[in-house]
């Protein structure tokens, strides 16, 4: 029978103490990247089980139609998840809701969100229900809701259209049941329709602005609440990249005018909010004019609102 | 000197022979891409490259059948040659032939069948072929998958140059264990080919300055590659910038022949003699045979290869230059931003943010792991510089110092200096990263257009793995220990990067490294996810199943090139329905797909108008982040009928 002698095994006879002393930096960035390999690894093998599941999806949705209620907006953080939940919920996202002039007329958002994001749009709210499904946090948030006392694209058919020429000539386009046709370019109609400006959706009035011309577009008797609106921006990615012009905006309520947006290919959807508390409760006259320097693969949309 | 397996050694195990590594690696290489290829959809560009590589093969038909008609002649003639080769002009043709001839030798042929009619050519009968692939469009890509499998091997071969075996094993497996690298090389395109052939010409070019057969051989790869992409053109800028840099002792300040004394009046102040005038003596270095080799034999073996220039050589190439140097601005998704327009020159955070783009892209798509390793590489390169001897870098193999008393000429221009590997390489990883951050390059978008350095990269990375196993190695005492821990090291370290890379499959193009969250982080990063309409893949069984009775389906990104694909593999029905491209053309059809890049958001605004809903019916998504989302009409039952084989 053979004894076995057994004892520790000292660092030293594997490890090299000397060397390890002179080139402490060395073995610590050599340890680093071994480390960052390990993390690495266990990071690309994790990571695929932390991404939502559809029973996750199905769970978050079941509690959202649970609760839901008529004038609720749904959103998702990050935003690029919005076609997975839409395909559990789109039936609650009519296209005016998706195409929203903002989020201000909203008073009660739910917002699925992942990876500890948060929608702009829940700005200003507070949680009043959440709830955890999977890898999904499901949050309704509430907060006090503007007041829309007209909507301009949803009251569009009470607008007159018209064409003033550089001379003052005044040409009026004709209102259709679908959009205004102006005579003297029947295919530059004044319309709404649902325009992907800055690859996002907007639901706006869309026009071809002319050259020669300003396209005026006014309504009578809106009431007015303590702000204006207004959202503007060019439609169509190839119309964007293939023409240069700007095209501006101007804003007026009796005449006055309250401010311009300009439209360019890379301006993107400019949201401006004109304050008219001092003509809070009355009915004005409220007119855009739309020009162009160059009206070439131009196709300016634009929604506005006035708000309590 | 560390790494003792110097190269000339005496191979002492047949395993140890210089082929088997590299071999090993080819075929590992390859067998892993024709494992998972089939997962991987049909893109946008490869759809046209089978199409245009079964017409080329059409003309070696015609030629073959002039030939036995003995009237060879007629296949010559311009007619019959644009008829051929005119398709898909504007890239050069070698890849395309190999896929179509790979195509013709091994796809297992049903094409006498109802599939006779989704062909470019004419189908006379059932091709005889050794059947190697279930799918016709594995057979086109086969091809495209061996250039993958030798770039491997050719990132070995030219590492071993640099660190040792273990080393240069594991460059060579970081050189195609990333997501962006990997998608590429599987598909029948040319971004990963010419990847391969600037490496071939790179190497060639580097065992030129020793040897001069190896400059004749540089100027005829160099002829493969500019037939394989327009990026070709740029190969020889980068090599000139190391040639210039290793030859730079050649440029000196020394008075020229005609120096002149300068007149008494321009020596004002100079007392005790006159100053002389001096000139830079222009001693440019003698051109290199690998230069004049590229120069001549590359456009040869051009010409030799592309028929399309045989009938109008000057206009033609004149064609093919302008085609890509007035090329248009794509769409592209970086940080956020749609870009498709160059920002204008008072927009200088634009201009810069967009000259970000390689790097950034480099920086987010490359494994983390991989970028380190080669961070190190970089600084084991950088050192040697400083060093009288750079065999005083215990980390690299210097295999091939200056020769003593060894006299540079024309042949063997790299005789008498050290040959700068460092430079070499950075050279070849910054040129093509730099020239798509010039801001007059044409937004092209894509880690694609600048595939070329990877391989570089992975072989600095490679010089980094060399410096940590010596670093383990002379921490350790146990001689076995010692033995194994190469080996180890490099297994570990590769790891993280083929794990990412089958995380990512078949999405590399959406797949983001460590650093950017992956595909989800990439995604909130606003990087690209996508391009070329390949990801609809997975959902063509649902919509074969859903079609709806009208047959009218729009399919948005996907080219009908790639749909008759599809059908030839047996992956759609033949007669599956394609109202074509085209923004009107949605609101013809009842079932309706959208690839979900940021400038295509306007054709799911167009579906939801016409469709009138803004839920689609089945999206496709990768780690939770969609990729394509399908669109059907409401109240339409699916088509009820049989698909054919």
């Amino acid at each position: 029978m053979t004894a076995v002698r057994c004892g520790p095994v000292k660092l030293s006879s594997i490890f090299d103490a000397d060397s390890f002393r002179r080139r402490r930096l060395a073995y610590a960035c050599a340890a680093g990247i071994v480390v960052l390999a390990l993390v690495e690894t266990a990071n690309a093998l994790l990571a695929p089980l932390r991404a939502p599941a559809d029973r996750d999806w199905r769970a978050a949705t079941a509690a959202i139609r649970a609760g839901f209620q008529p004038g609720d907006l749904i959103v998702t953080a990050p935003d690029w998840a919005d076609p997975l939940m839409r395909m559990h919920l789109g039936d609650l996202i009519p296209l005016a809701v998706a195409g929203r002039l903002d989020a201000a007329r909203f008073g009660r958002i739910w917002e699925i969100a992942q990876r500890g994001a948060r929608a702009p749009e829940t700005e200003g709210g507070h949680v009043a229900q959440s709830g955890r499904h999977g890898a999904l946090t499901l949050r309704r948030y509430e907060r006090a809701a503007a007041r829309v006392s007209f909507d301009f694209v949803a009251e569009w058919s009470r607008a007159t259209v018209s064409r003033v020429g550089l001379g003052g000539q005044v040409n009026w386009c004709s209102p259709l049941p679908d959009r205004f046709e102006c005579p003297e370019l029947p295919s530059q109609s004044v319309k709404p329709e649902l325009l992907e400006i800055d690859t996002s959706p907007h639901l706006a009035l869309s026009t071809q602005p002319a050259g020669q011309a300003t396209t005026v577009i006014e309504f009578d008797r809106v009431p007015l609440g303590r702000e204006l609106a207004v959202g503007a921006g060019l439609h169509n990615v190839w119309l964007r990249k293939s023409g240069k012009g700007t095209v501006s905006l101007r804003v007026l309520v009796q005449g006055r005018e309250l401010g311009r947006i300009e439209a360019g290919s890379l301006t993107g959807w400019t949201l401006r909010k004109f304050d008219t508390s001092a003509l809070a409760g009355q009915s004005q006259s409220v007119r855009f004019e739309i020009t162009v320097d160059d009206p070439t693969s131009r196709t300016l949309g634009f929604a506005a609102e006035a708000r309590t | 000197m560390a790494g003792a397996d110097q190269i000339g050694q005496a191979p002492r195990r047949w395993w140890e022979r210089r082929w088997i590594v590299p071999l090993a690696l080819a075929l590992a290489t390859s067998g892993w891409m024709l494992a998972v290829e089939g997962r991987q959809g049909l893109a946008r560009d490869e759809a046209q490259y089978f199409r245009a590589g079964e017409r080329y093969w059409g003309w070696f038909e015609t030629l073959g059948e002039a030939v036995r008609a003995g009237k060879p002649g007629r296949a010559f003639a311009r007619a019959t040659v644009d008829g051929f080769w005119g398709d898909n002009h504007e890239h050069p043709p070698l890849m395309k032939t190999l896929y179509g001839l790979s195509w013709r030798l091994f796809h297992r042929c049903d094409c006498a069948g109802p599939k006779r009619g989704l062909h470019p050519i004419a189908v006379h009968g059932k091709h005889r072929t050794l059947p190697l692939f279930a799918r016709e469009s594995t057979a086109f890509r086969f091809p495209a998958i061996l250039l993958a499998g030798l770039g491997v091997a050719l990132v070995y071969g030219f590492a071993r140059r640099f660190v040792g075996p273990w080393a240069a094993a594991g460059a060579a497996v970081l050189s195609v264990a990333q997501p962006h690298y990997f998608f590429h090389a599987q598909i029948s395109c040319f971004d990963a080919p010419i990847a391969v052939m600037a490496l071939l010409v790179a190497l060639a070019y580097w065992k030129s300055l020793r040897s001069p057969r190896w400059g004749i051989l540089c100027g005829v790869f160099y002829g493969f590659a500019l037939a394989t992409k327009h990026n070709a053109w740029l190969i020889p800028c980068f090599l000139l910038v190391h040639y210039l840099w290793i030859r730079r002792n050649d440029f000196r300040w020394e008075p020229s022949k005609g120096s002149q004394t300068l007149p008494r009046w321009c020596a004002a102040g100079g007392a005790g003699g006159l100053p002389t005038r001096r000139f830079l003596r222009l001693r440019p270095p003698r051109v290199p045979l690998a230069f004049l080799s590229m120069a001549s034999l590359g456009p040869i073996v051009l010409f030799a290869l592309w028929p399309w220039l045989w009938h109008a050589p000057v206009a033609r190439t004149r064609e093919w230059v302008q085609r890509h140097t007035q090329h248009e601005h794509y769409n592209f998704e970086y940080l956020g931003q749609n870009w498709n327009l160059p920002p204008s020159p008072k927009q200088t955070g634009q201009w810069l943010l967009r000259a970000t783009f390689p790097f950034v892209s480099t920086a987010f798509t490359v494994p983390v792991t991989t970028l380190a390793l080669a961070a190190a590489g970089t600084v084991v390169l950088a050192r040697r510089r400083r060093k009288s001897e750079a065999s005083d870098e215990p980390s690299l193999v210097n295999s091939e110092p200056p020769e003593p008393g060894a006299r540079a000429s024309w042949l063997r221009p790299g005789a008498d200096v050290d040959l700068a590997p460092g430079i070499f390489l950075a050279v070849q990883i910054l040129g093509p990263l730099g020239i798509l951050a010039l801001p007059s390059t044409p937004i092209f978008g894509g880690v694609k257009h600048f595939l070329p350095a990877m391989p570089f990269l992975a072989m600095v990375a490679g010089v980094g793995l060399a410096w940590i196993t010596r670093q383990a190695t002379s921490l350790v005492r146990p001689s076995r220990l010692r033995q194994a821990l190469p080996a180890a090291l490099v297994v570990l370290l590769c790891l993280p990067a083929v794990t990412e890379t089958q995380r990512s499959h078949p999405d590399g193009l959406g797949h983001y490294n460590l650093l950017a969250g992956g595909f989800a982080g990439g995604a909130s990063l606003g990087m690209n996810r996508q391009f070329w309409g390949y990801s609809v893949l997975p959902l063509l069984p649902w919509i074969t199943a859903h079609r709806p009775p009208s047959n009218h389906i729009y399919w948005h990104d996907v080219l009908h090139d790639a749909l008759i694909m599809y059908a030839r593999d047996g992956r759609l029905p033949v007669a599956i329905g394609d109202v074509g491209v085209g923004e009107p053309l949605v609101a013809q059809a009842d079932l309706g797909v959208v690839i979900l890049e940021k400038h295509f958001a306007v054709y799911e605004y167009l579906h939801w108008e016409s469709y009138q809903t803004t839920r689609p019916a089945q999206v496709y998504a990768h780690e939770g982040v969609p990729f394509v989302v399908v669109y059907q009409r409401a109240a339409l039952p699916p088509r009820q009928e049989p698909l054919p084989p």
